[in-house]
């Protein structure tokens, strides 16, 4: 009898931590410190008996929760992004041809998340947080960055055309504006990832880099860049799946991948919710598309037919990543070069892209231009 | 990426231990990419109802350490500035109008593109940029050409008008310069991937000793070489184009040289095509480089390699020529900082006999 109790204890014991670690999994990040200091990364300890207590006893109380929430409200961000309030936790897609100024739209969100509110006296109407950039397109020109964010700061400062002596501005000033911009480029951080490999690496020991750049910085990362979520989409998909002898065993498909980086980025959102902006660049030529278009139509030669048909396949949207990267994303916009540019009768040095929100539907077409200064919309 | 027995090989954390790979084995990761696709903490929520719970977790976080090495190092904005200041600079092509375009040059550490049709002049700027980029700058070009038309005879001519003296002065100067420009033909993606994966192993090695430095990278033409591999519905081929994308901006931006590739534009026959079947994949009509004549009156000419190919390069530049004459026009397709449309017109020099 007593060796059964022993193991009944034991068993009961095992339960518990089941039910413990369960719980962890689900609110990650309050018992358990996932990088301990002697390994750069790592897994650390539950401590189990505060677990337990904080088991019985609730989350937080309801004063807890409307403070919490109060908190969380909607950014308001700068056009093209004004017309849906987004929150943490959203999952904003970007949709749009090769150039359609998806990257310039990211930095400009970049560029108002790292601003401060008020910085001496001028009122910049920033978050003062951090911008994690994933860069897997490799195509991101700091030089541009720079100079938006440079003529964001001389704007917000009544001074338009970003030459300070000009409007006779004493040196002192100046070095506030130095400062404010080294202190701006610091809360940006940036990785570049050339596969996929490289890319899930990054994510795998992401809680690690967030953690120290928040105790560096003092304050949170707000937003999550992904540019462009689509950029390994060919290399994956001709992985092909081979036979790997067990069945537990995971290839390392498209789908498979995908599902990592949403799974990893869901576990980091409960410990840091934060707002991620993805781009996707459209891929005509996928061909099952094709070909089920070729199938539906057939052979026709009627000229209006074709235009009507051209029209259809400029603003049609096709979706082609696996459904799991899908059912994840929450907004999405389209953007598309506008027929204006494509005419040639915008001159100087800026250009038109129209876009539309896809979700939610808004069903409203609207134009904004890129200049030197960054986005503007055209009403 | 090693298996995980292969660990204690990469020197740069403990191996494993047998308990732990055994462990791994039982949920099927048997490598560091496997361990890359498995969720974390559903591997240490399982670990903990193992008896060696610790050491089990000793091993994810060895295997966590290892991963930590194998991805680019996070910059912030100050450091990845400062990198460009220092290491990216605009590397002037010789081309006037070119360089008045595009403000000073070519940009080390990126990927520009040079997309034009037939004879209208593409190689031509490649040869310039590469006899200035030697002479001017004292530095090595590498120039990999595909369709066979690099000329020495031209390279020759564009130094001499760099520098009419060299002509006279038979010391071997011209061959000297000459030797900067290391031409290698390659006729198929597979020697470009070779090539370029030596290439690799010659810049690590250049940065320790202090020879002339390689700045540009010239290919004439990419197209010739990835349009064969397109077409149908295989991933394939284009999975390749996407990797020889990305293995050019790496070897831009680490060893911060310029890459300059030319893509012939072809034929679009978007009538034809539409009759034949909807919309062809775009991918195959890049396949048909060498029928751009025939939709002359019915298409207009676009860019080879597809949409895929679009969003691979910084800066896409489109040349086109006036007929029989030397008169040339650039206009920028796609620019980090500039807007489309943007173009500047210049003269090719024409060689007097």
């Amino acid at each position: 009898m007593a060796t059964s109790n022993g193991q009944n204890d034991a068993f009961k014991i095992i339960d518990l931590q089941i039910m413990v670690e369960s719980k962890w999994l689900q609110s990650d990040g309050g018992y358990f410190r996932p990088f301990t200091r002697k390994n750069k990364c790592g897994v650390g300890r539950v401590t189990m008996t505060n677990a337990a207590k904080s088991w019985i006893h609730g989350d937080e109380s309801a004063k807890q929760i409307l403070a919490r929430v109060a908190r969380k409200r909607p950014f308001l961000l700068r056009p093209p992004l004004h017309r849906v309030p987004l929150r943490v936790g959203n999952v904003v897609e970007i949709v749009g041809p090769s150039p359609s100024a998806k990257t310039h739209v990211l930095m400009q969100a970049a560029i108002s998340c790292i601003l401060p509110k008020d910085w001496k006296g001028i009122h910049y109407g920033g978050l003062e947080c951090l911008v994690m950039y994933f860069d897997l397109d490799c195509r991101f020109d700091v030089e541009r960055f720079t100079e938006l964010l440079k003529h964001c700061i001389m704007d917000c400062n009544g001074l338009s055309n970003g030459n300070p002596k000009k409007h006779g501005i004493l040196s002192e000033s100046f070095h506030d504006f130095e400062d404010l911009f080294l202190s701006c480029m610091r809360r940006f951080s940036y990785v570049r990832c050339y596969n996929s490999l490289e890319f899930l690496s990054t994510l795998k020991t992401f809680r690690c880099h967030l953690q120290k750049e928040n105790e560096k910085h003092g304050v949170g990362a707000s937003f999550l860049m992904i540019d462009s979520i689509s950029a390994f989409y060919w290399t994956d998909r001709a992985t092909a799946p081979f036979p790997l002898g067990s069945t537990v065993r995971k290839s390392f498909s498209l789908s498979n991948v995908l599902e990592t980086v949403v799974q990893e980025i869901q576990r980091l959102f409960k410990v840091q919710p934060m707002l991620l902006f993805a781009t996707k660049a459209t891929i005509s030529g996928d061909g099952s598309v094709t070909s089920e278009l070729k199938r539906n139509r057939g052979l026709s030669k009627d000229v209006s037919e074709l235009k009507v048909m051209r029209g259809f396949q400029k603003d049609a949207y096709r979706e082609y990543m696996p459904s799991i990267w899908q059912s994840f994303v929450t907004h999405r916009l389209h953007f598309q070069v506008s027929d204006e540019d494509l005419d040639g009768s915008s001159c100087e040095n800026k250009s038109i892209f129209q876009f539309e929100w896809l979700l939610p539907s808004l069903n409203v077409f609207e134009k904004f231009e890129v200049a030197d200064a960054g986005i503007f919309m055209l009403t | 990426m090693p298996a995980l027995n292969g660990l204690e090989q990469e020197e740069v954390t403990a191996a494993p231990d047998s308990n732990f790979q055994r462990f791994c084995a039982a949920h099927g990761i048997l490598s560091v990419e496997d361990f890359l696709l498995h969720d974390v903490y559903a591997l240490v929520a399982l670990a903990e109802r193992e008896v060696n719970s610790e050491e089990l977790k000793q091993g994810i976080n060895q295997v966590l350490a290892f991963i930590d090495t194998q991805h680019k190092p996070w910059l912030n904005g100050l450091e990845l500035l400062e990198d460009a200041r220092q290491n990216k600079h605009l590397l002037p092509t010789g081309c006037q109008g070119l360089d008045l375009l595009l403000k000073g040059g070519l940009l080390e550490g990126q990927l520009t593109e040079l997309v034009g049709a037939s004879s209208c002049g593409k190689t031509q700027i490649c040869l310039l940029a590469a006899s200035n980029v030697t002479y001017k700058h004292m530095s090595s070009v590498v120039y990999l050409d595909t369709c066979n038309s690099f000329s020495p005879k031209r390279v020759a001519y564009f130094i001499g008008v760099l520098n009419p003296t060299l002509k006279q002065v038979r010391c071997g100067i011209l061959e000297r310069i000459m030797a900067n420009i290391l031409c290698k033909s390659v006729f198929n993606i597979f020697e470009l991937f070779d090539t370029l994966d030596q290439l690799q192993t010659k810049l690590r090695d250049q940065a320790r000793s202090s020879d002339h430095k390689v700045r540009l990278l010239v290919i004439d033409s990419i197209s010739s070489v990835i349009a064969p591999i397109l077409g149908g519905n295989m991933a394939y081929g284009r999975s390749l184009m996407i990797s020889a994308g990305f293995l050019l901006k790496r070897i831009a931006y680490e060893h911060n040289l310029s890459v300059l590739v030319i893509l012939v534009s072809s034929a679009y026959k978007e009538l034809i095509n539409k009759c034949i079947g909807g919309c062809l994949d775009e991918n195959v009509a890049a396949c048909v480089v060498t029928n751009h004549m025939v939709g002359g009156n019915v298409g207009s000419l676009k860019p080879a390699l597809g949409e895929s190919w679009k969003g691979v390069a910084h800066t896409r530049l489109l040349l086109s020529r006036v007929n029989r004459t030397n008169k040339c026009s650039i206009s920028v397709l796609k620019h980090p900082s500039m807007a489309r449309g943007n173009s500047v017109d210049f003269l090719i020099p024409e060689e007097n006999f």
